[in-house]
């Protein structure tokens, strides 16, 4: 079977990406929050993506 | 809600991932194994997600995060004693049962333990209600993202299903079972931040307490008695009915679940299966039903939200999710969250649409209809069957958008039929003298049972359709509860008495089917983390702690 961690690795790595770089440059806000949730949550979700990668990588 | 060009670019980043998984696992299905039971090759850290992740539809965000504002931590209810005991069962003490007895599905297993036509029955029924799921979850869809963000149901619906159809052709069960896993990771990662937020504006747990009537935010205070609790049961309907019947109804002998934990690569694996998707699973409701409470401590607060209000009067739960999404998320997560619920709702159609194909083609196409074609005519019904089951949970969508009492009627019957098979299973698997015939008049008998504890007792207005009421029941939640407790006590002893009146199988033919008559692995050489026992105990200790932090 392909290893599952690479596709979910790859997917989450790209999402972190797209999510905190609109932090950085998109002044997006919702209503009831005034912190840069978008980079703060990309920043966790590329981490995720990072250690799926990491996982990957070391058992094969 | 309005999305940004980041948003869509989100969703089709997810769209041709999902894809990708179902091209990339194509090359490996060869056999009509591979396709329907993934060949029995899991590692068992996807199985055990997607254990979990086959339940946790969009529904069941949706629903429980409006449960969450309606009832209150209560709801947790539905976790820890309502899901967890069930899946420690099905784990430790069934599941040498259904992966060692080699049965392809768990009507096989029916077949095997007792006869053609409990089998039969367990069949028919169960891949009537998967198509039928598979309809009202994509019907879900459809109204959700027409109402949320002006989409067309139609193109909704037609589009998410054209996507489930090609991964779900392409790769099987081990397609869905894959994605299955990438939405359990989506909805983690998308609503556990919105939690998190909505939390830490309602002024935390002591904030939400302090804004909240008490019984929002205790479990087991105040079930003593039906009339102190918003969900108006009591603790007896509560233990056995959702805590017993229900759950382990649910968990231990629906094919849709007990399907993920069938396909891994080893009897321990698929033992260890629930387990592990007991620790996950624990900790769900922090995800999914405490931003439900902190939505209802946020209305009392002078901030400009509140819970949208239904036409009819009264408060509408079920938007009570993406109108915090909208709140809390920019551009962006918001995407990430929809994507989350877009994945629910696809992995939760793909899901019953393998559940439904093994059952068709191994149940009833090779049970009844055609028996000893070579392997590859199977694989090629199975994806034919792909393409007819994506087809008909279409229909099935539509006919909800119009016929919206159709389903609810079907729904009742449903779990009328549902009540009383964990008996079954029960008595099949421990006690060796019950019997085809008597499992058989069991569930009808417990079917019944159900039926007329409905239409005996009233509850809002719902049941007492046999003329006379015996008992009025506080709530249909209560009333559920009690038509299951009655509709199992009653196919647990009629199963008994038939069993004992008519003639057993011989212990020849139930080796690896029955206690007894069955090895059941130790597993004395493996590290105690891979063994069921010290697992189980972790899970118990665990979950009597979240008991008493929230009692």
């Amino acid at each position: 079977m392909p290893d599952l961690r690479i596709p979910i690795g790859i997917f989450f790595t790209l999402v972190g990406l797209l999510v905190g770089i609109t932090g950085l440059a998109a002044g997006y806000h919702a209503p009831l929050e005034s912190e840069n949730v978008n980079l703060y949550c990309g920043i966790s979700i590329l981490v995720f993506g990072g250690v799926m990668l990491w996982l990957a990588r070391r058992s094969s | 809600m309005t999305l940004a060009p980041v948003d869509y670019l989100i969703l089709s980043l997810y769209f041709a991932f999902v894809l990708g998984i179902g091209w990339l696992v194509k090359r490996r299905v060869t056999t009509s194994e591979d396709f329907l039971t993934s060949g029995r090759s899991v590692p068992v850290w996807i199985t055990s997600l997607a254990f979990i992740a086959a339940n946790l539809g969009a529904q069941e965000v949706i629903g429980m995060c409006a449960s969450g504002a309606k009832y209150g931590i209560m709801t947790a209810h539905f976790y820890w004693i309502g899901a967890v005991p069930a899946m420690l069962f099905v784990g430790v003490f069934m599941m040498p049962f259904y992966y060692g007895s080699r049965a392809r599905s768990v009507p096989e297993y029916l077949k095997l333990r007792f006869d053609e036509k409990t089998r039969a029955l367990n069949a028919i029924t169960f891949a009537v209600m998967t198509i039928f799921s598979s309809g009202i979850s994509m019907y879900a869809l459809g109204l959700l993202f027409e109402l949320v963000l002006g989409w067309s149901f139609t193109a909704s619906v037609l589009l998410s299903a054209a996507i489930v159809l090609v991964y779900t052709f392409l790769g099987g069960l081990t397609s869905a079972i894959y994605n299955e896993v990438l939405q359990f990771f989506l909805i983690v990662l998308g609503f556990a931040p919105l939690a998190m937020l909505a939390v830490s504006k309602a002024g935390g747990w002591t904030g939400m307490a302090s804004r909240l009537p008490p019984v929002m935010t205790h479990t087991w205070k105040y079930v003593g008695d039906a009339s102190q609790n918003p969900m108006g049961v009591e603790a007896f309907g509560l233990i056995a009915g959702l805590g017993f019947v229900l759950s382990f109804g649910y968990w231990c002998t629906d094919f849709l679940v007990v399907q993920r934990a069938m396909a891994a690569d080893s009897m321990s694996a698929a033992r260890r299966t629930p387990l592990i998707a007991a620790f996950p699973k624990m900790v769900m409701p922090f995800i999914v039903i405490v931003p439900g409470v902190a939505a209802l401590a946020l209305s009392h607060m002078a901030l400009g939200y509140s819970i949208p209000a239904k036409a009819g009067g009264g408060l509408d739960y079920d938007q009570t999710l993406t109108t915090l999404m909208a709140q809390f998320y920019p551009s962006g997560m918001l995407g990430v969250g929809l994507t989350a619920l877009m994945a629910s709702f696809m992995s939760g159609m793909a899901g019953n649409v393998t559940a439904f194909n093994t059952v068709w083609t191994y149940d009833l196409y090779q049970g009844h209809i055609n028996r000893h074609a070579p392997d590859a005519h199977y694989l090629w019904v199975g994806r034919v069957t792909t393409v007819v089951g994506v087809g008909l949970s279409i229909g099935t969508a539509f006919l909800a958008s119009h016929f919206n009492n159709i389903m609810d009627f079907l729904q009742l019957v449903f779990g009328f039929v549902n009540a009383p098979l964990f008996a079954t299973f029960l008595l099949g698997m421990f006690w060796v003298r019950a019997t085809g015939h008597g499992a058989f008049s069991g569930l009808l008998a417990g079917t019944a049972a159900a039926a007329a504890t409905h239409g005996l007792t009233l509850a809002e207005n719902k049941g007492g359709w046999l003329g006379t009421v015996v008992h009025t029941f506080p709530s249909t939640m209560a009333q559920n509860f009690w038509i299951a407790i009655f509709a199992w006590s009653t196919c647990f002893a009629v199963t008994i008495l038939v069993s004992l009146a008519s003639q057993p199988k011989p212990a020849s033919e139930l080796h690896n089917l029955v206690y007894g008559l069955t090895d059941i692995p130790h597993d004395a050489d493996l590290p105690w983390y891979k063994r069921p026992a010290p697992l189980a105990i972790i899970v118990v200790v665990a979950l009597i702690a979240l008991n008493l932090i929230f009692w």
